[in-house]
């Protein structure tokens, strides 16, 4: 895959140097970053809609945040303090199937739930940094936390790549029996959808695309991406096919945008921070749109 | 078309230490509309989702399938987020394409199947509206649409009539008649007493455990029946 990279770098880059393409694609970890961010933007985004559909937005917040204590026990262990993914992995996989496990075997409210799995997690990653800012410049870890286009990697790009085509073979067809499990899942279950199972793989799903995104979102941000886009889609459409094509083209815009506006206007902002803000207008303006436009009026009646 | 045969055999339910059912044994027969009344809290939904497979039960629940195993399901309400962009069209395409994501739309084979099954609810015309924007009444009838694909040979309906205006609840003993006639298997939790009456082949009255079962003119005027007419109120 590198050579693919590596050719897609130096042809996007020729284009720039003709004064084809903006400035910005001179530079290769910009062409990196561009290449996360059209994989990344309609997956989050066409998932988000589900996240929005399942409430379970919180849950992904807290796989986001997991992920940092992954990253102090993968520095511990040895692992490369930029790609620690074995311990990323495997900490938010371990984080998101127990807490599952946990909500189907408890009648504590999934919030307060999530809540409690949240704290001890970071409790857990706080204590682990102490050790961890002895190894390594803690600076570093503002790179997981918050994005950044300067660090992204063939390695990077591959796990993106990677899992961004497992969850679109295992999302797609299991859209429906998704959704419907949502929706009643005792009619689901007639109709042979194996409820349980798929909150698992959806669980699953999450973890692994929150994990995948973390170079160029951040841990903390991550989740705001599964979100926002979402939320923005919902505000101006009627039908599931309008919810998930804004998304996704919500999610992308945002993410394309959220690298190239600060390598343009030359703005010192982490690429995550930039997506989100991007996101977050598009937000405002799609719930200005729903707050005065008349047929949105009218459908909350 | 037959419908399957049905045989409760003293089945029990307890969950969290709370007895919901006890020895509760009744029978249903192939082709047959049978109602199962009995006051709230009684366990009745319970019971059915005990027949569908998903509680955790004492006893045998029999199902003696002849045809295809086709069962179709009538949930008391769709208790979902209103606001969600759902249309009714995304809704059955959800049930009646379990592969086709429902943001591609249904297929062109898949869309006549469930503009003919919202038309006999109908709702004919009504596929792109918003799932949340309908009445009450109108989402049991897509309820009730849903569980005419594919043509059930057994149709469990859990208080289907709750929040049904007169035309949809017309239209829903229409739908029975039909599915009845054809022969597919009717278990239908009722609390219209004269619709029972009038519909059932055979009653089954629950609370906790069986009080009564048989036919509705023999059952319905028992001692314990008319106690409970009495208090219709509590059959609900």
């Amino acid at each position: 895959m590198s050579a693919l990279y590596e050719w897609i770098r130096t042809e996007l880059q020729t284009l720039a140097y003709a004064g084809d393409l903006p400035l910005a694609f001179q530079y290769g970890f910009v062409i990196n970053a561009l290449l996360c961010a059209v994989l990344i933007g309609p997956i989050l985004g066409g998932i988000g809609t589900m996240v929005v559909t399942k409430r379970m937005a919180f849950f992904s917040q807290a796989v986001g945040n997991a992920a940092m204590t992954g990253v102090a026990i993968g520095v511990l262990l040895g692992e490369s303090y930029t790609e620690p993914y074995v311990s990323m992995f495997a900490f938010c996989i371990l984080f998101g199937l127990l807490l599952n496990f946990t909500k189907g075997r408890t009648r504590i409210p999934s919030d307060t739930l999530i809540g409690v799995f949240l704290s001890i997690s970071l409790a857990i990653g706080a204590s682990l940094l102490l050790f961890v800012s002895a190894k390594v410049n803690t600076h570093i870890l503002e790179a997981v936390l918050f994005g950044s286009v300067l660090t992204v990697s063939d390695t990077d790009m591959n796990v993106l790549l990677v899992v961004t085509i497992g969850v679109l073979a295992v999302s797609i067809p299991l859209f429906n029996r998704m959704l419907l499990a949502s929706l009643n899942p005792s009619l689901a279950r007639v109709r042979g959808v194996r409820v349980q199972l798929l909150e698992y793989v959806f669980v699953l799903t999450i973890t692994l695309l929150t994990v995948a995104s973390l170079k160029i979102v951040g841990a903390v941000l991550v989740e705001a991406l599964l979100l926002i886009p979402a939320a923005a889609a919902r505000n101006i459409v009627s039908s599931m096919k309008g919810f998930v094509f804004w998304s996704m083209a919500f999610s992308t815009v945002s993410c394309v945008a959220g690298v190239l506006v600060p390598m343009q206007l030359d703005l010192p902002l982490p690429s995550g921070g930039a997506i989100i803000m991007v996101a977050a207008s598009i937000f405002a303006v799609t719930t200005l749109i729903r707050a005065t436009a008349g047929r949105f009026r009218e459908a909350e009646v | 078309m037959q419908g399957p045969a049905i045989i409760f055999e003293r089945v029990g339910l307890t969950l969290s230490g709370v007895e919901i059912l006890r020895d509760v044994s009744f029978s249903v027969g192939s082709g047959e509309i049978h109602c199962v009344i009995g006051p709230n809290g009684g366990g009745k939904t319970s019971l059915i989702r005990c027949l569908l497979g998903q509680m955790p039960h004492s006893g045998t629940i029999s199902v003696q399938w002849t045809d295809g195993k086709t069962t179709g399901y009538v949930p008391q309400i769709l208790d979902f987020d209103k606001t969600l962009p759902v249309t009714v069209g995304d809704f059955m395409t959800m049930i009646s394409a379990p592969y086709r994501p429902a943001f591609l739309g249904a297929k062109a084979s898949a869309r006549v199947m469930i503009e003919s099954a919202l038309a006999r609810v109908g709702l004919g015309g009504k596929r792109r509206s918003k799932l949340g924007s309908l009445s009450g009444g109108e989402r049991q009838r897509v309820l009730f649409a849903q569980a005419l694909i594919p043509t059930p040979a057994l149709l469990v309906l859990d208080e289907p009539m709750t929040s049904m205006d007169e035309v949809g609840a017309e239209i829903f003993v229409r739908l029975i008649r039909e599915l009845s006639d054809a022969g597919a298997t009717i278990v239908w939790i009722a609390h219209d007493l004269e619709q029972v009456a009038v519909m059932a082949g055979t009653v089954t009255c629950i609370n906790r455990t069986v009080l009564f079962s048989g036919p509705p003119a023999q059952e319905l005027a028992g001692r314990e029946a008319q106690a409970l007419f009495a208090h219709a109120g509590a059959l609900r």
